[in-house]
């Protein structure tokens, strides 16, 4: 059994002896509220789950109120009141993210996330807790599941996963804008830490975005190419139009450490380019292989300009950037594997190990001290560990390399 | 023979090699000439191919007996890489010797891995391409396991070969953690150089996800010789492998390990690999005087006589002594590796010249890959621990890699290298 697995099966185990412990509690439909002790609750029809974050003396952990809820309308009500390492809570199906909130900064009011939910087999997933993953189950009616041959559910599957690229967009907006308040604010370390909080949204998605051109302009010309003025890192500046988007921000606050007039230029023409990007990526659609391609194309970018620490030359969050890229790559596959399943069962499996054992290494790299919640990518770890890293995302690569061929002609 | 040399008529793609001893000639038509018309009639047979090189020539994978590319005759060119195995997974060992199997035997006839331009528009292509049309140039890989796959993570303990383990550390070593070990090693080797390279890339691509890569070198001429070769020079510029183990006789005797052998029963037909990146200090040794630099290696540099004959193959004298001291130094490389001197042990030396460039320091980055075979791999320990200890070269080179490796026997066709590993 390789590491992936066997380190998958061990949460498993964990999460099966947290459900059968609960067990006696769960699952009584609509009870009173207030009883807790893993009983459901509901209010006007809706299941109502608490998750809290909290310290303690090993470590951070994510509590869910209760394991199992029926299939309906639920409300997950989050809340960290101590755990000063996590900053997020995603609910997974099958690997694919079925909602999530992020920034969940210790001592903030509680959010709430309400989802419709089928019944089956979920997992609350809390990065960095001590257990990352609790069992969820849902009982009762699955919610009607795609059917027909392979090929229609990879069509159904690349319609669906737009509303994931359209979730991106809308909180890349907001980081963005709220990056412009901090510089314009001229709060230099608050800018840097909202830098992070804002690279990752189009580090997952850049493969379906970064063929834009403004309206009027050729294809040749950078100053209406959206990728260029929005991501453009130095390396590549094209002089004619000048550097502008997140890196030449990243330059001003972290090498300069210095905000000036030119900076909140900067940050404020950010924010018209990516609105301007979450207008015209309305009109995307997807067939399935631009999702395979397009996975493909993020984990090229990983090897490319992340493991080199080209990307992130002056914050040195490369590693930020590249689980955005992992994240964009899995989500994308997600939203195709139950076609894939009935194409290529074998396929499917080696691709979602190989995904475990890459997010099994990205989490070694946690630090929720650090900018956006991972270790700097410095001279001396890249020294020590690309090669691993670099490996390890070739493997990926290697088995997503054959993802298009298969859907592509499905 | 162990391994059939598919020699084809056509001979169109002919070489006459580079760096030929003297009074070689030039190959016309079909058929082979003397690569060495040896002045002195020494052990150089009358059928010497010398260093004519067929590009068509190919060798036979699956022969039930010996792997090929030990006794084979050396090819010009190597790629040698070593890998570690990421997996715990004893089925994903198997599969990938299985894969590598299959693919090496594709490989060694001419053929790629796979198609080069599917018909698929949205596939990757399986075969790299670099290599196609160029011929199997002789290519052979040989695959080398590890100390590391017996070590207990894939419950193969007890199928650990007798003699393999780490090599101890041995005086001079100066080895560098990132070019040394590795659980599986493959040493291909081609009279294309393109044709090794793209040997070892398809198949570590097959390997991707099971196997990381460790350490590789890549030699560009060969600095052993084998049956019927012309012995080649190393970058110091002499002759090395004059007294290489060449007759099937002495590589019974030396190299494999016999079905009579106390080895685990699975090693019969097969050998150890000791690989060893040795780097040389070439400037140094180019500004060092002739007389000193033949001294060193205890033999003249054109013609390559020990110092106590005049010609390359004459038996070198150890005892003959002038004005009081042995004419060859005790110290010198010769002396100190001759069989004579070291009761009677030889290993088999399978070695080729390698470039890394210019290092730090602005200097040639260049040294001998090292490889040898040998059924006792305490035979390679003690001859380096001897050179050592005190080899006069040590002032001009150091070992910076190192591997062992256990090389099975090669399968018959419709099985797998190391398949009695998992019975």
């Amino acid at each position: 059994m390789s590491t992936a697995s066997r380190k998958a099966a061990v949460s498993l185990v964990a999460a099966l002896s947290l459900a059968s412990l609960a067990a006696c509690g769960s699952s009584n439909g609509a009870s009173d509220a207030g009883k807790g002790g893993g009983t459901t609750t509901t209010k006007d029809g809706v299941s109502q789950v608490s998750v809290t974050m909290v310290s303690g003396a090993a470590g951070d952990s994510c509590k869910v109120s209760t394991e199992s809820v029926p299939a309906g309308p639920v409300t997950f009500t989050i809340k960290n009141e101590s755990a000063t390492g996590l900053t997020e809570v995603e609910l997974l199906q099958d690997q694919k993210i079925v909602g999530e909130k992020e920034n969940l900064a210790p001592g903030l009011p509680a959010s709430s996330l309400t989802l419709t939910l089928g019944g089956g087999s979920y997992q609350v997933y809390c990065p960095g807790a001590t257990a990352e993953t609790t069992a969820f189950k849902v009982t009762g009616q699955a919610s009607a599941q795609p059917t027909g041959s392979a090929s229609s559910l990879l069509t159904q599957g690349a319609a669906q996963y737009g509303s994931y690229v359209t979730t991106q967009v809308e909180a890349m907006v907001a980081a963005v804008r709220k990056l412009q308040q901090d510089v314009d604010s001229g709060n230099v370390q608050a800018a840097q830490k909202q830098y992070g909080e804002a690279r990752p949204f189009y580090e997952k998605i850049e493969s379906d975005v970064d063929g834009f051109v403004l309206p009027g302009f050729k294809p040749t010309d950078n100053r209406g190419n959206l990728d260029y003025l929005i991501d453009m890192r130095a390396s590549n500046l094209d002089p004619a139009v000048g550097w502008h988007g997140f890196h030449a921000v990243e330059r001003d606050i972290f090498a300069n450490q210095k905000i000036t007039a030119k900076t909140k230029k900067l940050a404020a023409e950010l924010t018209t380019n990516v609105t301007k990007l979450a207008q015209l990526s309305k009109s995307l659609t997807y067939r399935p292989e631009d999702l395979a391609n397009g996975a493909a194309g993020l984990l090229e970018e990983v090897q490319a300009n992340k493991i080199s620490g080209e990307e992130e030359n002056y914050s040195h969050i490369d590693l930020v950037d590249f689980a955005g890229n992992v994240e964009g790559a899995q989500q994308a596959f997600a939203y195709l594997k139950p076609g894939l399943k009935a194409l290529d069962a074998s396929l499917t499996d080696t691709i979602s190990q190989r995904f475990d054992t890459v997010n099994s290494m990205l989490d070694t790299y946690r630090d929720p001290n650090q900018i956006g919640g991972y270790k700097r990518y410095t001279a001396a770890v890249k020294k020590a560990d690309a090669n691993k890293l670099s490996q390890t995302v070739q493997a990926l690569q290697d088995s997503l390399a054959h993802l298009a061929e298969k859907v592509a002609t499905a | 023979m162990d391994e059939s040399n598919n020699l084809s008529t056509s001979r169109r793609r002919l070489i006459q090699g580079a760096g030929v001893g003297a009074g070689a000639v030039v190959a016309l038509g079909a058929g082979f000439v003397g690569g060495r018309a040896s002045a002195d009639g020494a052990d150089i047979p009358a059928t010497d191919d010398g260093d004519l090189v067929d590009l068509t020539a190919s060798h036979a994978f699956y022969t039930g007996t010996h792997q090929a590319g030990i006794e084979t005759p050396q090819q010009r060119h190597t790629v040698f890489m070593t890998f570690d195995l990421t997996t715990t997974s004893k089925q994903d060992l198997q599969r990938l010797l299985a894969q590598w199997s299959a693919g090496i035997a594709q490989l060694q006839a001419g053929l790629p891995i796979g198609s080069v331009q599917p018909t698929n528009s949205a596939a990757a292509p399986q075969d790299t391409g670099e290599a196609y049309g160029l011929g199997a140039a002789a290519l052979t890989v040989t695959v080398g396991l590890g100390p590391g796959i017996f070590d207990g993570r894939f419950g193969l303990a007890d199928k650990k070969p007798k003699l393999l383990a780490d090599l101890p550390k041995l005086p001079s070593d100066r080895l560098r953690p990132e070019l040394t070990g590795g659980d599986l090693s493959l040493q291909a080797c081609a009279d294309d150089p393109q044709v090794a390279y793209h040997a070892i890339r398809v198949l570590a691509r097959l390997g991707r996800g099971t196997v990381n890569t460790r350490w590789t070198v890549m030699g560009f001429g060969r600095a052993s010789a084998g049956k019927g070769q012309a012995t080649p020079r190393n970058l110091m510029g002499f002759k090395d492998g004059t007294r290489n183990v060449k007759e099937p006789a002495d590589i019974d005797t030396f190299v494999w390990i016999g079905d009579d052998s106390d080895e685990i029963a699975w090693m019969r037909g097969g050998t150890y690999q000791v690989a060893r990146k040795i780097e040389m200090n070439i400037e140094i040794w180019d500004a060092d005087r002739i007389s000193d630099q033949e001294d060193v290696f205890g033999r003249s540099k054109a013609e390559g006589a020990p110092l106590t004959g005049r010609h390359e193959f004459d038996t070198p004298d150890f005892a003959k002594v002038v004005d009081g001291k042995p004419v060859i130094p005790v110290t010198s490389h010769v002396a100190l590796a001759a069989h004579e001197n070291n009761n009677g042990i030889r290993i088999l030396r399978r070695s080729y010249n390698y470039t890394d460039g210019i290092n730090e320091l602005g200097h040639l980055d260049a040294g001998l890959l090292f490889i040898a075979y040998m059924n006792d791999p305490g035979h390679f320990i003690q001859l380096q621990t001897k050179l050592g200890s005190s080899d006069r070269l040590n002032e001009y080179i150091s070992h910076v890699g190192s591997g062992i490796f256990a090389v099975p026997p090669a399968p018959k066709k419709g099985h797998y290298l190391g398949e009695e590993l998992f019975g």
